[in-house]
């Protein structure tokens, strides 16, 4: 099986690294050694080299977007690492916090010293108050060892880190709206540009990184971003974190190296498969804001390019899976309704027609649906929501919904007239 | 809780922030620790230790959904609704946890030991279905006798030095 634990390193030892000393003796921190002897110019073109992509969703160069950071400015530079998680379907961060924080803090460390920060934020969602108790405790015992403080990047070279908490918004993911919640803000995403590069936290040079993005530097650093980049296909090279749940017998996290797995074997034999006599009818593969695929997309390798190839985005490795028991339009319902209730409210074409979709959804699984009027109707909101917006989430709330109409057109149209039967939850449902 | 025990708590994060409207939620989340919610004092007693307008500080607390302008009961349970959770039995768990609280779907219960929510994926998908008591850890797969084995445990429970919000 073409797995291999880089990121969740603690899966080699036991399944917790979550002293100093247990994540030493694992190679702890020999990342940041080898970056230390090394120029911050020259740590960030290794980054670069690695070829390293943005784990939180878009899939952006990581070393390209630290060397967007203007040098000299006079201002302080900030290193923020997104762990707000809360993209549906998507717990892969929640792992390395949980069981792996000092691969986080060492990667932060790293980072920080390529761009020059002596002050970094970890943003983590409101709702993982018991991960943050980890972060705290593990930053306070490498404070303690002094691989934060006074003398973290050598003597006289301070960095630190801070754990900022959210309060229950999933719109804090978004790189803006984030920046301006750790600011005492409501969590509104900004106007780009200018990017968090050039004016981010206080308006100064700000590098925002995925959890996953960060904790993927310790071994770049320490095997080498050749090594790094020799694994997984050209465009997407490196391992990449799935999280699987729905419908699969074995729900939980998965890292593989990119392009060398497939959707039917993360699903089948890493997931542990399905019920016996069910089969795979959608898959959302990069959380719940791409477009869903059907069984026939099964044998689609993991990783950027493929997953585009089928119509579909990587995004977060939020694997959702649904067997035949379930319903499309109960599925695009319940997505609607959430993207309903995280639309930050800032855009008309978002705020409205999120609602829009859910409301229509709604009648239509409750057997309320007004037959073809309501697909029509369903079909003239998606352009008018799409590209109007402010940030990506109004994207997120049409893709997924969108593409379902499309690929199960005849159910749609049905449901629209007939209504959707609550199905049986998995847990209870007769075998076959 | 007072302002000084306010400004006594942020006095040693002050200099982690280059602007100290960033005090403002950490100092909601604090005193909500202490009141369960957020009633218009604590608001007051927010806008005075980090300097900004209650006006202000009530427009930011309004914007999350884990800050509570409403009072709710000594324990807020939030049951995960999202597309993971709903298709292995969320709807079911939420259903019957609000029947045997006596509630009509989300809601207080009368003698205010309980609010209960539905609420969106808590990043705990493979645990699903799955709820969360307050922000505490995320509990589940759950089926509904776990449920309420659980509200047994929470009812019998002494409340809570500070709340977990
Ligand atoms: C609505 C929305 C929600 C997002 N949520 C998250 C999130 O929870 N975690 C995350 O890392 N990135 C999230 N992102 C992506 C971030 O905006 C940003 O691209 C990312 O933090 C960059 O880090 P990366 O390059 O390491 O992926 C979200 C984006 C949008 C539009
Ligand atoms: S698209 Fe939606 S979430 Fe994004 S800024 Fe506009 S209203 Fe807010
Ligand atoms: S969908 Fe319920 S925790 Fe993610």
């Amino acid at each position: 099986m073409p797995e291999l634990n880089c990121v969740y390193r603690h899966r080699e030892f036991g399944d917790h690294l979550t002293t100093l000393a247990d994540y030493e003796r694992a190679g702890g921190y020999l990342g940041l050694k080898e970056t230390l002897a090394l120029s911050p110019d020259d740590a960030l073109y290794a980054f670069h080299r690695s070829g390293l992509r943005g784990r939180g969703g878009a899939g952006f160069p990581m070393g390209r977007k630290a060397s967007f950071l203007p040098k000299d400015t006079g201002k302080p530079t900030y290193v923020v690492c997104n762990a707000d998680e809360s993209e549906p379907g998507t717990f892969k961060d929640r792992e390395i916090i949980e069981h792996n924080p000092f691969q986080l803090i060492e990667g932060m460390t790293i980072a920080s010293y390529a761009v020059g920060c002596e002050r970094a934020y970890i943003y983590i969602r409101g709702e993982y108050e018991a991960q943050a108790q980890v972060l705290d405790a593990a930053i306070a015992e490498a404070r303690e060892a002094g691989r934060l403080g006074p003398d973290a990047l050598g003597p006289g070279r301070p960095f630190d880190i801070t754990v900022y908490r959210g309060a229950g918004a999933y719109i804090c993911g978004e790189e803006t709206a984030l920046l301006e919640s750790l600011e005492g803000k409501r969590g509104q995403p900004r106007l780009k540009p200018p990017f968090p590069a050039v004016a981010g936290l206080y308006g100064c040079p700000t590098l925002i990184n995925n959890v996953e993005t960060l904790a993927s530097l310790p071994p770049i650093m320490h095997r080498g971003p050749d090594w790094y980049a020799a694994m997984g296909n050209e465009k997407s090279p490196g391992t990449k974190l799935f999280s699987v749940s729905g419908h699969v017998l074995n729900p939980g996290n998965f890292e593989v190296v990119l392009g060398e797995t497939t959707l039917r074997e993360l699903i089948y034999d890493m997931a542990g498969g399905l019920r016996p006599g069910r089969e795979v009818k959608a898959v959302w593969p990069g959380g719940s804001s791409v477009p869903v695929i059907g069984a026939d997309s099964l044998d689609v390798a993991l990783d950027y390019e493929a997953l585009n190839g089928v119509g579909t985005f990587l995004g977060s490795g939020g694997c959702i899976v649904m067997d035949d028991s379930g319903c499309i339009v109960r599925a695009s319902w319940r997505l609607a309704q959430f993207y309903r209730h995280e639309s930050c409210g800032k855009c008309t074409p978002c705020r409205e027609g999120t609602g829009w979709l859910a409301n229509i959804l709604g009648r239509m699984v409750h057997g309320e649906g007004r037959g073809e009027e309501d697909i029509r109707l369903l079909e003239s909101l998606f352009g008018r929501i799409s590209g109007r917006t402010l940030c990506p989430l109004a994207d997120g709330a049409v893709m997924p919904v969108q593409s379902a109409l499309d690929l199960f057109r005849e159910e749609f149209i049905r449901v629209a007239h007939e209504g959707s039967p609550r199905p049986v939850p998995m847990t209870e449902a007769p075998v076959g | 809780m007072t302002v000084a025990e306010l400004e006594e708590h942020l006095a040693p994060i002050r200099h982690e922030y280059a602007d100290p409207r960033s005090l403002i939620l950490p100092a909601l989340r604090y005193v909500q620790g202490e009141a369960g919610w957020l009633p218009p004092e604590a608001m007051a007693a927010v806008a005075e230790a980090t300097g900004f307008s209650q006006a202000y500080v009530e427009s930011v607390a309004t914007f999350y959904d884990r800050l509570y302008i409403d009072e709710v009961g000594r324990y807020c349970i939030n049951v995960c609704v999202t597309l993971s959770c709903m298709l292995r039995g969320s709807d079911e768990l939420f259903e019957h946890i609000a029947d045997y609280l006596g509630l009509d779907g989300e809601g207080t219960t009368a003698d205010g030991m309980f609010t209960l929510a539905k609420v969106q994926c808590i990043g705990a998908c493979d645990r699903a279905p799955c709820l969360q008591v307050d922000s505490g850890v995320q509990l589940g797969p759950l089926e509904p006798a776990d449920a309420t084995c659980l509200i047994d445990d929470l009812r019998a429970e002494p409340a809570p030095a500070r709340y977990d919000r």
